[in-house]
């Protein structure tokens, strides 16, 4: 430093005047420089620093610079846990979504396959017909083909069946799937049980399935089928009796019967059938063939025309000498290559010539099941793609000396494939219903992004300062955010993996129990779990980098533009979608209120296209607009409470608070969150009560049951007392309460025109479920009071026909004490012998009775009895029913339906033991059906629930936005307060006392958290009612594909208890939020953060 | 042996564009400048005269309204952004009052941050950074977080951070503002040692007596113009006393405010004697007389801030505050 200061110095430049001696080469100056300077002496020089790194040797720093990214993820968690929060809903909604669709499919396809017996069909390849190779007419041959099969580990069971003919086609919409023809039985006699009174048709065969036969069928079973896993099988649907083994079966000539056939003709275990007639087909003729006038040639028995438009010959045959073994309980319709609930038959009874005739026409066939452990059930297309190999592999082959070849008809594959169709329509929606939560979590990442963008300014320009280009600034933001992203989406994962089985179990309409046989282990493929990668880590990371470029390019540029261009708010566009949004809500909502109306919109297809869209424009853009007034909540709630003496101190620090853009964001996400989780509680508790009411309507009570001819009470109450001692549950041990509805004649006084009149006898409320939606009005106390005391109520249709009007009901007026001139006379009359007249015709006595009656209103069903009936009826009550029929009569009432009450029937262990009840008094004596609450309900569940209910799905999106709204406040307020921190510090350097910074902050931040808790649940019962109209619109679709309707009304119910619990939990978390930050600013060194840029 | 310029700049103006209601701010206007390899300059000036807006556009970090700037030769207003930070990269550090580390890295991390901007492997940048801590007394403290620093360790930090590049030049923004005096010698004469030893050039603003004279020469900002220049012997709390005026190659001078206070104000006034390297200048007659008549500004005799009686003393700052000394009116 001591240079010459006698130097003379150039007094511009500063150049020392007397050293300028020679000119040296610039770049050839610094060139040397930098390659020759070593300053450190490390040996290190500069030349080599700067190299460009290989390939290798980058990829060797990637490690590296991600625990670098890591550490800096975690030292600035603050920042980075909005954007943890918004990848790590992202991630648990998408795969929840995902794995509940693979988790269903796989209950789906064990639920389905436990339905089914028969895993495959083994028919021959070929026609029957001359000339044919690859056939055998000898049933040993054709059975032997199944030890050659058995050596293959992929079949469990095989057996030789006498039923259905040869099905050689690919598909289900194959006419040639129609033609082939079952064993169908034609009669039986026997000593015991009451034969004639069997019917053989059942039409339920081809109401389930292709028209392929309506009678009731007829299998032979050969050893194989007896013994083994058929065994098994067939054991579990038994109800009486046992599986008999092979040999037992040939001894006793073993015959199992379906419980329908059972309980009609009254026979029981080891009663015997003498003589059973079947028939065969011989011969067939093709709907055009018909018409054509074309007829069946050589026919030996009767020509048959099935529904199909075909026509067959079929052939009597004849058994006898049978035994009943066992009865099973008839199950549900499954795959119908093998057709419904059979009689089933030891094969053993059949001589050698019919077993040859059998042959011949092709009835013969092999069961086999396939080992059910090695059949993928991880998914659909998995189990699918196991099969067609399996097919492969089996046809490939000859079997036996005589080369039999052989055509497997595969029942599982079958099975996947109804199961898709249906699948499908439930995922499409369950995406639906998903997408809002997805959007909530993308929005809370874009803003988590943004602030914490905003947070790392000084970093980020320090980073610049020291050599920092704009493409290693973005590779350090984005790497971090590429591990935040990475851990959220794998938490996110874990905690969907292990939500999902339970989930499942949840929805409801398949009542898994975790205990029971059904595993559901939703296991995602490789590609799936990319793409959920991709769409979540790598949304973040295109959002990261977009804004991130963004970012950095203001930054860098700041010198140059001070006044960064602020963007402008396309409040238009806002307006607009929110506008539509509305207009979808308030079609949604007149539609549902008034069933005639076209609503707002005519045009159909404009109509379904706002329904559809409409809630999703409704969210954000209400969100958009709504959350600008949330943002100036401070202000509204400032203009109230101003005069305040809390307020007037820090008044003036009030000023311009709520406009800065972070709070904008806040009350937008508060907004959006709550709506959602608004929304969800309505829709999810809704659809629950939807469902439920619908079973109520259903079938009326916990158990209808219907007898084949009227039976008083006494003799109904004790054959349900009998099923429930032979059921033996702990659960229904006595009959609560039990009711009937009365079913007369009556006609308006002096008329002719008969009205059907339903009675409901003193007390059927404690057994009949009524709804609001049936009776006139919504008060169910009044009503049924009304009732009993000579009131009634009229169907739409009957209203004519009494001549009343609505306007007249006492419901419409508010059940006034005067009456309104809705009252009426009806007159009953009976009819009763009255001995012989002289001229030998029957005297007829013919015996009317009046009452007066009080015209309540309408009712729109009555529980347990059919709509459309209920609309042609009027309802009286038991009092005016005992004036029309006299004391005696109405004692001794008889009818066919009776209505019991047990227990709570949404508890499980009520619904399960209502079940076994069903099974139970179903085979009672004189019982002819029996309904009970809870399969109705998990019917309704089962096809229609998914769009009315979806409680599984709304609960998880309820949970989910939940958490995302507690979540999000707390990272927000934490993030606008750290940002606000200088000016917290202004405020007290200013000489606001810490109190009053706290209540500034605190009154600010509730203010707009509490407006935007109002609006946003405002919007979301606005939401819940566009929604509403979505789900019409997939009602519809659902009524289309599954033809399921339910005849109640999707009216809201307000669960006002979760809401108002999510918002105590938001308000705890902000709360909670706002005492760590502003205690920690308050906290933090006022002269640090004053001087700090 | 002379040395080529490291850096110089030339009719540099540059103004931020403001809302306020006299329109944009004028934070530089027309500033020439030349530092040479291996000299140090120290800037000193009150504050708002533009020192931070001169180190910004120097270093690169921003580009100015106007005028050209050269670094090693180049011109880096016509530099594309990420030429200029290569260019920066190998040529500038900046070292600024705070020490502005990072503070989710270690000291260690720190250090070799510039290096990794490169695209140097981590572990190589690491090597060098720990050499370089070594070397600065700093080694076992390389693990140590910024907030486990102290202010003179993390200033340490700082400037080895400015170092692992090699630069040629040094951009230093009150390096020792926030340092206690001793730890703030020892900052100087590590500077001192490095300028020595290295043959780093340096540009400094400085408050700071000592930091000035350690300096080959200071030079005086005002309104975002060098006027004067002053020596090693620079004595900030009384600049007039080695000032030497600068008159630039578009001929202006400026006049610092005291002066013109001297001179009697502003006016117009006569060049009796104009030679080579000579100048005289006189007021007008007709001015003479209105000066003092009408008006009298004279410097406050107390600080306003700290009331420090400024006495005879002609400081334009107040020894005890730092505030800048206003012109009253009596």
């Amino acid at each position: 430093m001591s240079e010459e200061k006698t130097t003379p110095i150039d007094p511009i430049t500063g150049k020392k005047i007397k050293e300028i001696s020679e000119e040296v080469d610039l770049n050839e100056y610094n060139e040397e420089e930098v390659k020759s300077k070593d300053i450190n002496g490390d040996g290190l020089n500069g030349d080599s620093l700067i190299t460009e790194p290989t390939l290798i040797q980058k990829l060797s720093s990637v490690p590296d610079n991600l625990i670098m990214a890591a550490k800096s993820a975690w030292i600035g968690r603050e920042r980075g846990l909005a954007v943890f929060a918004g990848v790590f809903l992202a991630s648990l909604v998408i795969t929840t979504v995902v794995a509940y669709g693979v988790g269903l499919s796989q209950a789906f396809l064990q639920f389905s396959l436990e339905e089914e017996i028969f895993d495959v069909k083994m028919d021959f390849s070929e026609d029957p017909g001359d000339n044919v190779t690859g056939r055998t007419n000898d049933s040993v041959q054709w059975e032997s083909v199944c030890d050659e099969l058995a050596n293959m580990e992929e079949f469990s069971d095989c057996g030789l069946v006498f039923g259905r003919q040869g099905v050689r086609v690919d598909g289900f919409f194959d006419q040639d799937f129609i033609i082939p023809q079952p064993l169908n039985v034609a009669n039986a006699t026997g000593i015991t049980g009451d034969w004639g009174n069997v019917s053989w048709a059942y039409p339920e065969a081809s109401n389930s399935g292709p028209p392929i036969n309506d009678g009731r069928i007829l299998r032979f079973y050969g050893e194989g089928i007896w013994d083994g896993e058929f065994a098994e099988r067939h054991s579990k649907r038994l109800i009486y009796g046992s599986w008999p083994s092979s040999a037992d079966a040939e001894a006793n000539r073993s015959v199992v019967l379906p419980s329908q056939i059972a309980s009609a003709a009254g026979v029981s275990i080891n009663d015997t059938i003498d003589i059973l007639t079947f028939t065969y087909v011989t011969d067939y003729l093709s709907f055009e063939d018909s018409v054509a006038g074309r007829t069946l040639e050589n026919c030996a028995g009767e020509e048959v025309v099935e529904q199909s438009g075909f026509s067959f010959c079929r052939v009597e045959m004849t058994v006898t000498n049978l035994k009943v073994s066992a009865v099973y309980k008839e199950g549900g319709a499954g795959n119908p290559t093998l057709l419904f609930n059979p009689v089933m038959i030891s094969e053993s009874v059949l001589n050698d010539s019919q077993r040859l005739i059998l042959m011949d026409n092709d009835h013969g066939y092999l069961g086999l099941t396939v080992d059910r452990n090695l059949l993928p059930t991880t998914s659909t297309a998995d189990a699918t793609e196991w099969l067609e190999e399996l097919k492969k592999d089996v046809e490939g082959q000859n079997y036996t000396n005589s080369g039999i070849s052989v055509e497997y008809n595969d029942l599982i594959s079958g099975t996947i494939t109804f199961l898709n169709i249906f699948l499908g329509i439930i995922q499409v929606f369950d995406y639906v219903l998903m997408i809002p939560i997805v959007i909530l979590s993308f929005s809370v990442l874009i803003y988590g992004l943004v602030l914490s963008l905003e947070q790392r300014k000084k970093e980020i320009s320090i980073q610049r300062v020291i050599g920092g280009t704009e493409k290693t600034l973005s590779r350090i933001v984005l790497l971090e955010l590429i591990v935040i992203s990475m851990f959220a989406w794998f938490f996110g994962y874990i905690i969907a993996m292990l939500a999902t089985p339970d989930l499942v179990a949840a929805v409801g309409f398949m009542e898994f129990d975790r205990d029971s046989e059904f595993r559901v282990n939703p296991v995602l493929g490789i590609v799936t779990i990319i793409f959920i990668i991709v769409v979540t880590v790598g949304v973040s990371w295109l959002i990261g980098r977009s804004r991130t470029k963004e970012f950095l390019s203001i930054e860098i540029d700041e010198g140059v533009r001070k006044v960064a261009k602020v963007k402008e708010q396309r409040t238009w566009l806002h307006l607009l979608v929110f506008v539509i949004g509305l207009l979808a809500a308030l079609e949604s909502f007149i539609q549902s209120n008034n069933s005639d109306s076209d609503g707002l919109v005519g045009n159909f297809i404009f109509d379904a296209l706002l329904l559809l869209f409409g809630p999703f424009m409704l969210w954000i853009g209400g969100a958009l607009i709504l959350g600008r007034i949330g943002a100036a909540g401070p202000r509204i709630l400032g203009l109230i409470l101003g005069w305040t003496a809390a307020l007037k101190d820090i008044k003036r620090g009030l000023r311009g608070s709520g406009s800065s853009e972070s709070v904008n964001r806040l009350a937008v996400v508060m907004i959006l969150t709550l709506s959602v989780v608004t929304l969800a509680a309505i829709q999810g508790v809704t659809g629950s009560l939807v469902d439920e009411r619908t079973a109520s309507a259903q079938v009326g009570a916990d158990m209808q049951v219907q007898f084949d001819s009227p039976v008083t009470e006494e003799v109904a109450r004790a054959e349900m007392m009998l099923a429930i001692d032979r059921v033996g549950s702990q659960e229904i041990s006595n009959i609560s309460a039990m009711t009937s509805v009365g079913d007369i004649f009556t006609s308006p006084s002096g008329e002719g025109a008969l009205i059907r009149t339903w009675v409901l006898f003193d007390d059927h409320e404690k057994t009949l479920i009524w709804d609001n939606q049936a009776i006139p009005g919504d008060d169910q106390d009044t009503v049924i009071d009304l009732w009993s005391t000579g009131g009634f109520t009229v169907g739409e249709e009957a209203l004519d026909v009494l001549d009343l009007e609505r306007k007249n009901s006492l419901a419409r007026n508010g059940f006034p004490d005067l009456v309104m001139g809705g009252g009426r006379t009806i007159e009953y009359t009976e009819y009763s012998f009255g001995g012989i007249s002289e001229d030998f015709t029957p005297i007829i006595i013919e015996t009317v009775t009046e009452t007066d009656i009080e015209f309540i209103g309408v009712h729109e069903w009555v529980p347990g009895l059919g709509g459309t009936e209920a609309a042609q009826s009027i309802v009286i009550g038991e009092s005016a029913y005992r004036e029309l029929v006299g004391d005696d009569n109405a004692d001794n009432y008889e009818s066919n339906r009776w209505f019991f009450e047990f227990c709570d029937e949404t508890d499980n262990n009520c619904a399960e033991a209502l079940r076994n009840l069903n099974v139970e008094i179903t085979n009672g004596e004189g019982v002819s059906s029996a309904d009970d609450w809870s399969n109705a309900h998990k019917e309704v569940e089962n096809s229609g629930g998914l769009i009315f209910g979806t409680p599984g799905l709304l609960s998880l999106q309820f949970l989910v936005a939940a958490l995302a709204s507690v979540a999000s406040a707390f990272v927000f307020l934490s993030l606008v307060l750290s940002q606000r921190k200088k000016e917290l510090a202004i405020f007290q350097a200013i000489g606001a006392s810490p109190n009053q910074v706290v209540r500034i902050v605190l009154f600010e931040i509730m203010s707009i958290i509490v407006v935007s808790m109002v609006l946003g649940i405002a919007l979301g019962i606005a939401l819940a009612q566009a929604f509403s109209g979505l789900f019409g619109i997939f009602s519809y679709i659902f009524q289309i594909f599954l033809g399921t309707s339910t005849p109640i009304d999707r009216n809201l119910v307000w669960p006002w208890g979760r809401v108002i619990l999510v918002n105590i939990m938001v308000f705890v978390a902000v709360i909670a939020a706002l005492l760590f930050t502003t205690r920690r600013a308050l906290k933090s060194d006022l002269a640090v953060v004053l001087k700090g840029e | 042996m002379d040395k080529p310029e490291i850096l110089s700049a030339n009719g540099l103006y540059h103004i931020y564009e403001s809302k306020a209601e006299d329109g944009n701010v004028v934070a530089l206007r027309g500033l020439h400048v030349k530092v040479y390899e291996g000299e140090a300059v120290a800037v000193v000036g009150p504050s708002g005269s533009g020192k931070s807006t001169l180190l910004k556009s120097l270093g690169g970090l921003m580009k100015p309204s106007a005028g050209l700037v050269s670094l090693s030769g180049r011109r880096i207003t016509r530099l594309t952004g990420s030429e200029l930070v290569e260019l920066r990269q190998q040529t500038v550090s900046f070292i600024f009052q705070d020490a502005n580390l990072l503070s989710h890295l270690n000291a260690l991390d720190n250090v070799a941050q510039p290096l990794r901007h490169q695209g140097v492997l981590p572990h190589i940048a690491r090597q060098k950074a720990q050499t370089l801590l070594d070397k600065l007394g700093m080694g076992d403290r390389a693990k140590g977080k910024p907030e486990q620093l102290s202010g003179g360790e993390q200033q340490r930090v700082a400037i080895a951070r400015a170092l692992i590049t090699n630069p040629r030049l040094i951009l230093a923004d009150e390096p020792t503002g926030a340092l206690d005096p001793i730890t703030s010698r020892e900052v100087l004469e590590l500077f001192a040692r490095l300028h020595k030893e290295e043959d780093v050039a340096f540009l400094l603003v400085t408050h700071n007596r000592e930091v000035a004279s350690f300096c080959d020469r200071s030079l005086e900002l005002r309104d975002g113009r060098f006027v004067a220049q002053h020596g090693t012997d620079v004595d900030i709390g009384n600049l007039s006393d080695t000032r030497e005026l600068i008159i630039d190659d578009t001929g202006t001078v400026t006049l610092p405010p005291d002066i013109l206070l001297n001179i009697g104000g502003p006016g117009r006034f006569e060049l009796p004697e104009i030679d080579r390297d000579l100048l005289r200048m006189e007021r007008v007659n007709e001015d003479k007389i209105d000066v003092g008549v009408k008006t009298e500004l004279t410097l406050s005799k107390t600080c306003p801030a700290c009331f420090h009686d400024y006495g005879d003393s002609d400081d334009q700052l107040c020894p005890d505050c730092g505030s800048s000394r206003p012109m009253i009116q009596i």
